[in-house]
């Protein structure tokens, strides 16, 4: 059982990557992208392709994540435009539309110029003993690049001036702009970040188990998930929200199976929702 | 240091700021007297760029800067301190102020500056803006407007909710921002505050200046005793 939970915390980090991404592009702009694990995908299929053509995997990965990110920026810079301009529900209605679309087009495309590509990294070496449980090298390697990602997200946030000027245009857009805060600069620049996880994470999950061209749909809900858990705008209730779920998820597949652990997963984000509407750590109202 | 010129602004196509045409000379304190829905917040807010104006045209600082967005205004010297505050509530005191002086680091001695203008701000560092009381959260906003080294200083009735002896130390902190030299303009409806600070003053009815002159001849005014002083 050890080991069911630990390898629920090595997916519940990546979850939480998937959902820290989501949450903060919703947080600055009220957008929730839909399009997020089709960009996931497109990051893998990048590398997958990268290292067809001869790159070795670090730097396969490494294009494959900066064009998840490229793509994200290009989204903001483009479609989200006339998003921003609007206000309230429109904006948010708005955005999940054209998400939702280009999740669609980006999913389309792939299958349609390569349908069976996928990716899998298989990290070589021996099992790794922690804790008493025997771990693979592919998912030591993966929770060891979720864990530095994620501390250094959080030393940005905490401490950088970059850092504190995104959390405040969070907390207060009208504020961050007075106090000389480009709002716009700021989204552009977490849209990148945001995508660029979500291609890390899918690189990272192929490390455990291949993925397909067609897994954006699942990486979009899963982000989905454990953003609400999380709270909306919350960018440690979405890493606490990903590691619980992780939890869920492996557990679940152990003693129930695997079929019906997506069904346990949704029921898990609902019944947060009805015992704390605002998510885990999200602010009421 | 600033000019406003022929100035127009409202919502929705429709203005509520209409023809304002007004000036505020290095070193001037500056108050505009208006009762609610006199248009005070919508000019300043057209003055910072959060408004897109209609009409006219807004000089600051010997440079053209009508249509230029609010980050770059407050960027090159201007600082407005609204009504509503619009601190950042999840952040502490100390954060709050850091960020003011944003993208440079804050200049420790702009920082004493502040701490010995509002001890109480010094005592609460610490704290989370959003969880203090009304004036701390007023002499917050003004001390991360002041950490940017700001040219001009503009506050939206920053009495508003304020109870009478916490309104005259803010005024009284105005008073020694301006003693330093500092550039003011002030929206009030509480004259007789105002009017001590300020130079010259003008009166804001219905989105149009109605008057203006200088302090001591608004106050001497039969209009102003009578509808804004409260002298029959």
């Amino acid at each position: 059982m050890t080991a069911v939970i630990l390898d629920g915390l090595v997916l519940g980090l990546q979850f939480g990557l998937l959902g820290v991404g989501m949450t903060l592009v919703y947080g600055l702009g009220g957008v929730l992208n839909l399009a997020h694990g089709q960009i996931a995908v497109f990051g893998a299929i990048v590398t997958s392709l990268a290292m067809t053509s001869g790159a070795r995997a670090f730097w396969a990965a490494l294009i494959g994540v900066a064009f998840a990110g490229l793509v994200g920026l290009l989204l903001d810079r483009t479609l989200m435009r006339p998003v921003y301009r609007r206000e309230g529900e429109e904006r948010v209605l708005l955005g999940l539309l054209l998400t939702l679309g280009v999740g669609f087009v980006i999913e389309g495309l792939l299958v349609w110029r390569y349908p069976i590509q996928q990716l899998s990294l298989n990290i070589g070496g021996s099992a790794v003993e922690i804790l008493g449980v025997r771990m693979r090298t592919g998912s030591l390697l993966a929770s060891v690049i979720s864990v530095a990602v994620a501390v250094v997200l959080v030393l940005f946030f905490r401490y950088t001036s970059l850092g504190k000027a995104v959390r405040s245009v969070i907390q207060d857009e009208v504020g961050a702009r007075l106090v000389g805060v480009n709002p716009n600069a700021v989204r552009s620049l977490i849209f990148f970040v945001s995508a660029a996880l979500a291609g890390l994470v899918a690189v990272t999950r192929s490390m455990t188990s291949p993925i397909l061209v067609t897994a954006g749909v699942n990486l979009t809900i899963l982000a989905l998930i454990v953003t609400v858990v999380g709270g909306l705008g919350s960018v440690s209730g979405a890493f606490l929200a990903g590691l619980l779920l992780g939890v869920v998820h492996t557990v679940s597949s152990f003693l129930i199976g695997s079929y019906i652990t997506t069904i346990v997963l949704l029921a898990a984000a609902a019944l947060t929702i009805v015992l704390r509407p605002a998510g885990l750590l999200g602010r009421p109202g | 240091m600033l000019e406003v010129d022929a100035l127009s602004t409202g919502y929705l196509g429709e203005d509520v700021i209409h023809d304002i045409e007004f000036r505020v000379d290095d070193g001037e304190a500056v108050a505009i007297i208006g009762s609610n829905g006199a248009g005070k917040t919508t000019l300043f807010r057209a003055l910072c760029g959060i408004l897109p104006v209609s009409g006219g045209s807004i000089r600051f600082a010997d440079r053209e800067v009508t249509g230029l967005p609010t980050h770059r205004l407050a960027r090159a010297g201007l600082a407005y301190v609204p009504a509503e505050r619009h601190l950042f509530p999840q952040m502490t005191v100390g954060e709050n102020l850091a960020l003011g002086s944003y993208p440079e680091r804050p200049d420790t001695r702009v920082l004493s500056m502040v701490w010995s203008l509002f001890p109480r701000l010094a005592e609460r560092s610490r704290q989370q803006a959003g969880t203090m009381s009304g004036g701390e959260q007023q002499m917050l906003a003004v001390g991360r407007a002041l950490m940017s080294k700001p040219r001009l200083l503009m506050l939206d009735e920053p009495t508003t909710g304020l109870a009478p002896k916490l309104a005259a130390d803010a005024y009284t902190a105005l008073g020694e921002l301006r003693a330093q030299g500092l550039t003011l303009l002030v929206t009030e409806q509480q004259l007789p505050l105002a009017l001590d600070l300020a130079d010259r003053g003008y009166v804001l009815a219905n989105g149009r200046f109605e008057l203006e002159g200088t302090c001591a001849e608004l106050e001497a005014n039969p209009e102003v005793r009578r509808a804004y002083l409260g002298v029959a």
